[in-house]
């Protein structure tokens, strides 16, 4: 059993995530879905509970949460690990060995079960989770859902009694969400009380016993799923939450004005240290599209969407811009990609610095044209670390505009982001296409394509499987892109 | 696919390695002379070699020649100021090559549950180990943030070469320093957590899947690096 009593929390030194006397008792066996805006504080509930909160994130802490009736602050960090098993959001920093045996065996060494035992557990959970195939392999090589197989592993093998899930899938793709959401019914049936903060809905409408509706700290709601699924989308929408049911989501098929200049593919293939990664690649695109690129993690849409701006060299066939061939140099020229992790793409002091950095005599009329067009005016001193993940993106966006580029790319923009953030990226990407740029997007968010896309394109097994426009007659072809059952 | 499953002929226990480090410290400090020093690094590149790292051990043997020769040039050919600064240099580079070798091949063949039990073994204080695995394991990281801020960076019209940062100093510095930063205490954060959450902190003795101990290779090896420092100090005494 847990409780949390009248808690109230906040962060020192920062205003966001904190919460207000917030009363919650979740029997055991119960499976709970925290859901709620960014910022709203389910995170914060979830590190109430695993004890990260007092013993690693400081701030100021009133009530009580109790666990199995006894105050968590008074039991030791190891033993509430034992107990508590969490997983969380970035499937990258969350393994700590290089091998995914001995990271399966990470939680059950420091309990410090005999030897024999862990090799009987670490071969029990690969096979329980149907992981052996992953078994004795490098988790550097693994892709992002493989790695949060074995992450959850790597819980599961501690065997506890509360599972505690942050956002477990922002960096997966569908398959590997489905896999977690079969992850989940399983510890269900074994009895195991569960807490999931998460932006999806979708995945867990059928095993949530209830829904929890946060918002600036307080509990705003408390659903059982039937009540949950009842609420119309746009009350859902109002309360800055994402889809529940894909199937009610379908193609809003923006108009694209597809004029102008074009690029083209012709018979592309892009190799990695000489093994093939997809090959025969031809297409043709318009100022104006916006091109969803969809497949499975490993598919190659990384690979593809760096040959586009010419960061990966490895490639044959050419690559024209208005009947001109280009380059790789030339399309760096001509290109930008926003990465995944913006952090990596920013440099400057200010976003108005961050806007300029780089360029010799930058345009002041143009630089404060673009920020006002994508709504930055109002940070324009503020250090882009300062802002939140979708104002970073913007930032990276105007940078772009103002280097003059013609070709976009954004690589999963929209993970980990709850819906008000999503319908944001989706605006600024048609924005973008508004001002005449072919825009790419690396994405798994079928919901996420249908507003904003005008055509998608579906890499599996190194080829180009299928190019389609986004529409209400490929509704079909689209929803078994994403094994989305009618 | 994964180190482990190729038979190395050599595996030493994470305490050996320590061990031989400071060895390697000593003897580098002890060097009597060049040709003892192209020694010492010969013999690491042997060392790294039996454990499976030979890209990286050929790699390192063969830099070292090129300034080993370059080296005996310029004592030779150079006079003036310009030999001596060249000297002041290549001496500090002759001591510290050897040292920061040996740590590469160390780092990249321990892996992190090997180096928590070893310091188990040796009761090292949890308040040290932590931080030090914490560490270890992020190295690997910083390989794949710097493929990202490469990118970044072309992007950028900022040329992440060794040409680049002498022509242009200040921006390559922003373009590594700030998201190498921003990127390292994120990921500290989330690997400790991710330890804490899993009872890193647990006082009781850590168990470990792979058993670690002590084995004739690990004598042997400590006994030609000793041999090799103690051959160091009397060269030395006696020159």
């Amino acid at each position: 059993m847990l409780e949390l009593r009248n808690v109230s929390f906040s962060y020192s030194g920062q205003t966001d995530g904190g919460l207000r006397s917030i009363s919650l008792r979740i029997p055991n066996g119960e499976c709970v879905l925290l859901c709620g805006r960014s910022g709203c504080g389910k995170t914060t509930v979830t590190r109430l509970i695993n004890g990260l909160i007092p013993n690693f994130y400081p701030g100021t802490l009133e009530g009580e949460v109790l666990l199995d009736g006894k105050p968590i602050a008074e039991i030791p960090m190891y033993q509430i690990a034992g107990r508590v098993g969490s997983v969380f959001q970035n499937p990258r920093t969350q393994f700590f060995n290089v091998d995914t045996d001995s990271e399966i065996a990470f939680g059950i060494e420091n309990k410090a079960l005999p030897p024999i035992e862990l090799s009987r557990r670490v071969k029990l959970t690969s096979k329980e989770l149907g992981i052996e195939g992953l078994q004795n392999r490098n988790i550097f090589q693994l892709s992002g859902g493989e790695k949060q197989k074995i992450a959850f592993a790597s819980v599961y093998a501690m065997n506890p009694d509360v599972y505690l899930l942050d956002e477990p899938s922002s960096n997966l793709d569908m398959a590997s969400i489905r896999a977690l959401g079969d992850y989940v019914r399983l510890i269900k049936s074994q009895g195991k009380t569960i807490l999931i903060a998460e932006h999806r809905l979708y995945y867990l409408m059928e095993v949530a016993d209830r829904i929890v509706y946060l918002e600036q700290g307080e509990i705003a709601g408390s659903y059982t799923p039937r009540e949950f699924c009842k609420l119309s989308g746009s009350e859902r929408r109002k309360m800055g939450l994402r889809a529940i049911d894909l199937r009610e989501e379908s193609p809003e098929c923006p108009a694209a004005l597809q004029s102008g200049l074009t690029l083209e593919l012709k018979d592309i293939s892009l190799f990695h240290k000489k093994r093939i990664i997809l090959e025969h690649i031809s297409l043709k695109a318009r100022q104006g599209e916006v091109i969803g690129v969809a497949g499975y993690n490993g598919a190659g849409k990384t690979t593809f969407s760096r040959a586009l701006c010419g960061l990966h060299k490895e490639c044959s066939g050419s690559f024209l811009w208005n009947d001109e061939p280009m380059n790789h140099k030339k399309r760096l020229r001509l290109s930008y990609l926003v990465m995944q992790d913006v952090n990596y793409q920013l440099f400057a002091e200010s976003v108005e610095a961050e806007c300029t950095f780089g360029i010799k005599n930058p345009d002041r009329e143009l630089t404060k044209q673009t920020m006002e067009e994508l709504g930055l005016l109002s940070f324009r001193k503020r250090h882009p670390n300062t802002l939140s993940g979708g104002q970073k993106q913007r930032v990276a966006a105007a940078v772009s505009l103002i280097s003059g580029k013609e070709l976009l790319i954004f690589d999963e923009p929209t993970s980990g982001l709850d819906y008000d953030s999503m319908a944001q990226v989706g605006g600024l990407i048609l924005t973008l296409a508004a001002l005449g740029k072919i825009v790419f997007v690396v994405t798994h968010d079928y919901e996420f394509i249908c507003r904003t896309c005008t055509r998608v394109l579906h890499f599996n097994r190194g080829k180009m499987q299928d190019d389609f426009l986004v529409s209400t007659e490929n509704e079909t072809k689209l929803r078994n892109l994403f094994s989305i059952d009618l | 696919m994964m180190g482990q499953n190729q038979i190395l002929p050599l595996w030493l226990d994470p305490r050996t390695k320590i061990l031989l480090l400071l060895l390697c410290v000593l003897s580098a400090m002890a060097a009597p002379s060049l040709q003892y020093e192209f020694l010492l690094v010969a013999g690491i590149g042997i060392l790294g070699i039996l454990c499976g790292k030979w890209k990286y051990a050929l790699k390192g043997i063969v830099f070292y020649a090129m300034v080993y020769l370059f080296t005996v040039w310029a004592m030779n050919s150079m006079t003036g100021t310009l030999r001596n600064m060249f000297v002041a240099f290549l001496g500090l580079f002759h001591k510290v090559f050897p040292c920061g070798m040996l740590s590469g091949i160390v780092i990249s063949t321990t892996k992190v549950s090997e180096f928590l039990s070893a310091m188990n073994h040796i009761h090292a204080p949890k308040k040290l180990i932590i931080p030090l695995a914490v560490m270890l394991r992020y190295i690997p990281t910083i390989g794949e943030d710097w493929r990202y801020i490469k990118d970044a960076m072309r992007m950028r019209d900022v040329s992440p070469s060794f040409q680049g940062f002498i022509t242009n100093p200040g921006i390559t510095i922003d373009c590594v320093y700030v998201p190498l930063m921003m990127a390292a205490s994120k990921a500290a954060d989330e690997l400790s957590v991710a330890a804490v959450t899993r009872g890193i902190e647990n006082p009781n003795p850590r168990t470990c899947l792979i058993q670690i101990r002590l084995g004739a290779g690990d004598a042997f090896t400590t006994l030609c690096f000793a041999a090799f420092f103690l051959a160091g100090m009397y060269l030395k005494e006696a020159g």
